[in-house]
C-alpha cells in the first residue's frame, strides 16, 4: 500500500488508474505508442508487434492462472485455434477481420470451456498435464483435417481494411497494439467486477469461495473461456503477422513461454503479463544487440550463441530467486521510491 | 553545486543515452557504415537449437566461399559481406533476424534456416523484390517457381530425393519391395504420396507405409510391422537420426534382410557413423561429395586446406550456398542488371551444365527451383567413411 494516495470514496478507491502522475505518465505511453512506428524501423516495429501478440496471450493465461489459480500448459493450443479460424475464414470467405479475430476468439473460447471441465476435480499440476493433453489433440486435428492443409498448412492473406492490405509490419502494428491495448483494458476492469473478484476467491480459496456463493464450475469454466478467448484472439494476430499457420506453429514449448512470462513478470497483476512477455521477448534480442556491439564478426556470433541462452537462462532463475514477486512487484516498488521523491527522508 | 553538476552530467548522459537509442531505432549505424558496392548475404542461421549441428556448418560454409571470393578481389570489384544472425530454429526469430539483418543492410541473397521461415518470409520477399533466398529446407513445396519466384533449393528437394532413390532401387533390383518408414511432421510427411506413385511408376510395390512421432524411442511395433511386410528396400525419412537405428538393430535381430537408406539430413558421415556397426552398409542420398571424398574435385582440395579437419554435408551446402548466390550476382552484374530478387533468380536460372568445382560429381543445371542430382552412398563402418554406391543420378 502506498502513502499518500487518500481516496475519499469507493469509486475513487475502486478507479483503475488512480493518480494525476499516472494518468499522466499514461498519456505519454499512449502518445508515445502512436509515435513509434513513424520513427522505428521494420525491425523494432516486428518486435512491438511480436511483443504485442505475445502480450495478449500472456494476459489471457494470467486471467486463468494468476487470478484463479488454474495452471494451463494449453494457451499455445487455443491460440492454435484462434489461428486457424482466422486463416480459414480469411482465406476461404474472404470476411472482415475484425469479425474473423473475433471469430477466432469465440472459437478458441469454446475449445477452452471444454479443456477446462476437468478443473472442478483437479487441480495444481494435475490440471496442468490435463491441459498438456489440449496441445496433443490440436496438433493431431490440425495435422489431420483437411480443411486446415493438413501438415502444410495454410497461406493466410493479408487482412485489408477500406482496400488497404495489412501486409507490413507498419500497418498491423496499427491492428495489433489497438487490439492488445483494449484486451489489456478489459483484462484490467474484468477485476473490477463481481466475475473477476470470484476469480480471486477461487484462486486463494476455492471451498471458501463456494461457501460465499460462487458457483465453482461456472466460474472456472468462465475464467477458461476468457483466458482462451484472448489466446484465440492473440492466436488471430498472430495468423495476420505471419501469414503461414502449420501444426507445427503452436508447440507446447509455447505455451511454456507463455507460462514462464506470467511467472516472470508477476502472476496475478496485469501489469506482471505485460513486463513478463516484453522480458521473454525482448531479452533474447537486446542480448543478441550486445553482442553485435562487440568485434569479433560472425565467428563471435557461433561461440557467444549459446552463452546468450545461457545468460537468459540465468536472468530468468535470478528473477524467480532474488524477486519471485516478478518484474510487476520491481516496478512497484520503483513506483514506491519515485512517489514520494524527492521528500523521501 | 556539486548535486547541480552531478545532475546536469546525468541529464546529459541521458541524453546522449536518448539520442543513441533514437539512432538505432530509426537509421542503424551500420547502414551507414556499409559500402554501397558491397554484395550482402543475409543469414538466419540456427546456431542454437535443435538444428544447431547443421547450423554452425552451414555458417562455416558461407563464411569460407565468402572469404575466398572477397581474397580473390570480390565479384567484379564489389567485396562481399556476410551478416548471420542466430535463430534457435525458430520461426518468429528467424523472422525477426531477417527483419533486423535487412533494416541494417542492403542485403541481396539471404539463407534461411527452415521450411517454416521460407514459407512466412516469402510474401515478404516477393513484396521487397530485392532478395534472392535459398536455405536448409528441401521441402517439395518450395520447389515451385510460380509460387515462390524469389526462392531456390540447394540440391533435389524431398520427393526428388526419393525419386532418386527409387531409381537406384528400380536399376538394382527390379520390381523390389520397398517401405517407406517417416515422421509424423511436415518434413517426414513431405515426399511420401508422391513418392509411392513413382515407386509404382518404377515398376516397384510399396508394402507398407509406416509413420512414427517425430523423436520416438520405442519403435518395437513398428518394427514388427515392418518385419511382416519384408521388403528388400526400406527408406527412412523425417529423422536426423533416432529412431532409426533402433529399426535397423532390432529388424536385423529380427532376421529382416531389408537395406536401409535415408534422406540427407540423415546422410551426414558423424551421423551416420553413430549407427554403430550396424549401421554398416547404410545407404541414402546425397546430393554433394563427402569431404574426404576422392575423385578430382578442385573445390573441395580448397575447403581440405582451408580447415584440415572433417566439415560436414551441412558445410558443404552453405559453401554451395553461397556459390550460387554469387554465381548468380556475377551473372547479374555481367549483364548490366540491377542485383533485384527477380534478376538473381533468373542469372541462376541461366546455370547451365555449371561447374561447381567438383562438390557436386555432375555438371548442374537450375531450370527451375531445385537441383535435381544427387548420389547413393554407403556407410563403410571399417573405414568409417560413406562410399560412393551409384553413379551419380540426375532427374
Amino acid at each position: 500500500m502506498r502513502i499518500g494516495t487518500l481516496k475519499e470514496t469507493y469509486i475513487a478507491d475502486a478507479a483503475l488508474f488512480d493518480s494525476r502522475t499516472q494518468k499522466a505518465w499514461l498519456v505519454v505511453a499512449a502518445a508515445l505508442l502512436v509515435l513509434f512506428p513513424f520513427m522505428a524501423s521494420d525491425y523494432w516495429l516486428y518486435l512491438a508487434c511480436l511483443v504485442s501478440i505475445h502480450v495478449a496471450s500472456a494476459t489471457g493465461l494470467n486471467i486463468l492462472t494468476g487470478y484463479t489459480g488454474l495452471v494451463s500448459l494449453g494457451q499455445a493450443a487455443f491460440m492454435g485455434l484462434g489461428a486457424y479460424t482466422v486463416a480459414i475464414l480469411q482465406a476461404k470467405l474472404g470476411t472482415p477481420f475484425l469479425l474473423n479475430l473475433l471469430a477466432g476468439g469465440f472459437v478458441a473460447m469454446l475449445g477452452g470451456i471444454v479443456v477446462g471441465v476437468p478443473s472442478l476435480r483437479v487441480k495444481g499440476l494435475y490440471l496442468a498435464i490435463a491441459t498438456i493433453a489440449a496441445s496433443f489433440i490440436a496438433h493431431f486435428l490440425f495435422a489431420n483435417l483437411k480443411f486446415t492443409g493438413g501438415t502444410g498448412g495454410l497461406s493466410v492473406p493479408p487482412a485489408s481494411l477500406f482496400g488497404l492490405q495489412l501486409d507490413t509490419s507498419f500497418r498491423l502494428y496499427w491492428l495489433i497494439v489497438p487490439v492488445t491495448v483494449l484486451m489489456l483494458l478489459g483484462a484490467a476492469n474484468l477485476f473490477r467486477t463481481r466475475i473477476g473478484r470470484a476469480f480471486i476467491a477461487i484462486r486463494d480459496r476455492d471451498i471458501s469461495a463456494e461457501v460465499l456463493g460462487i458457483p465453482l464450475l461456472r466460474y472456472k469454466l468462465l475464467s477458461f473461456g476468457l483466458s482462451s478467448f484472448y489466446a484465440g484472439v492473440a492466436g488471430g494476430l498472430w495468423a495476420y503477422f505471419f501469414r503461414v499457420v502449420t501444426p507445427e506453429s503452436f508447440p507446447l514449448q509455447m505455451s511454456i513461454f507463455f507460462l514462464a512470462a506470467i511467472i516472470v513478470g508477476g502472476m496475478g497483476s496485469i501489469l506482471g503479463g505485460i513486463l513478463g512477455a516484453v522480458f521473454m521477448t525482448m531479452v533474447p534480442e537486446l542480448l543478441k544487440l550486445a553482442v553485435d556491439l562487440l568485434p569479433g564478426g560472425s565467428d563471435l556470433t557461433v561461440f557467444l550463441s549459446p552463452v546468450r541462452l545461457v545468460i537468459f537462462g540465468a536472468l530468468i532463475i535470478s528473477f524467480l530467486v532474488f524477486e519471485p514477486l516478478g518484474l510487476a512487484e520491481m516496478w512497484r516498488r520503483v513506483r514506491r521510491f519515485f512517489h514520494l521523491w524527492p521528500m523521501r527522508n | 553545486m556539486e548535486q547541480q553538476r552531478i545532475s546536469t552530467k546525468r541529464r546529459s548522459l541521458m541524453l546522449g543515452a536518448a539520442a543513441a537509442g533514437a539512432a538505432a531505432l530509426t537509421h542503424p549505424l551500420s547502414v551507414l557504415a556499409q559500402s554501397s558496392e558491397d554484395i550482402v548475404i543475409g543469414g538466419s542461421i540456427p546456431m542454437t537449437g535443435v538444428f544447431a549441428f547443421a547450423g554452425v556448418g552451414i555458417n562455416a560454409g558461407i563464411q569460407d566461399y565468402v572469404k575466398i571470393i572477397n581474397e580473390g578481389g570480390g565479384i567484379k570489384g564489389r567485396k562481399v559481406k556476410y551478416v548471420p544472425e542466430d535463430t534457435g530454429y525458430k520461426v518468429d526469430v528467424s523472422v525477426a533476424a531477417f527483419k533486423k539483418i535487412t533494416s541494417q543492410n542492403k542485403v541481396n541473397v539471404y539463407y534461411g534456416d527452415s521450411t517454416g521461415f521460407a514459407k512466412t518470409i516469402n510474401p515478404e520477399l516477393d513484396r521487397n523484390g530485392s532478395i534472392l533466398m535459398a536455405g536448409a529446407s528441401f521441402a517439395s513445396e518450395l520447389n515451385d517457381p510460380k509460387k515462390y519466384p524469389h526462392q531456390f533449393l540447394v540440391g533435389p528437394d524431398y520427393t526428388e530425393m526419393f525419386s532418386i532413390l527409387l531409381k537406384h532401387i528400380a536399376k538394382e533390383k527390379p520390381g523390389a519391395k520397398v517401405a517407406f518408414v517417416y515422421s509424423d511432421s511436415e518434413f517426414g510427411r513431405d515426399p511420401i504420396e508422391k513418392s509411392e506413385a513413382e515407386a509404382k511408376k518404377l515398376g516397384l510395390s510399396v508394402p507398407v507405409k509406416i509413420m512414427t512421432p517425430a523423436g520416438s524411442v520405442d519403435v518395437s511395433g513398428e518394427v514388427i510391422k515392418l518385419r511382416r511386410a519384408a521388403p528388400d528396400y526400406t527408406i527412412f525419412h523425417g529423422y536426423i537420426l533416432a529412431p532409426i537405428p533402433e529399426f535397423i538393430t532390432q529388424g536385423k535381430q529380427q532376421g529382416m534382410t531389408s537395406k536401409w537408406m535415408g534422406t540427407f539430413w540423415t546422410m551426414d558421415s558423424s551421423t551416420v557413423m553413430k549407427m554403430g556397426p550396424d549401421g554398416d552398409g547404410f545407404m541414402g542420398v546425397m546430393p554433394f561429395r563427402y569431404y574426404y571424398d576422392t575423385e578430382k574435385a578442385p573445390m573441395l582440395e580448397k575447403i581440405r586446406a582451408m580447415r584440415p579437419e572433417y566439415q560436414s554435408t551441412a558445410y558443404i551446402q552453405g559453401f554451395l550456398a553461397a556459390m550460387l548466390f554469387l554465381e548468380s550476382a556475377r551473372r547479374c552484374l555481367d549483364a548490366g542488371k540491377l542485383l533485384t530478387g527477380a534478376n538473381l533468380k533468373a542469372a541462376l536460372n541461366t546455370l547451365k551444365d555449371f561447374d561447381t568445382g567438383g562438390l557436386i560429381g555432375v555438371p548442374i543445371t537450375i531450370s527451375g527451383n531445385s537441383i535435381p542430382v544427387g548420389r547413393v552412398y554407403r556407410a563403410d563402418m571399417k573405414a568409417q567413411k560413406m562410399v560412393a554406391a551409384s553413379d551419380w543420378i540426375k532427374l
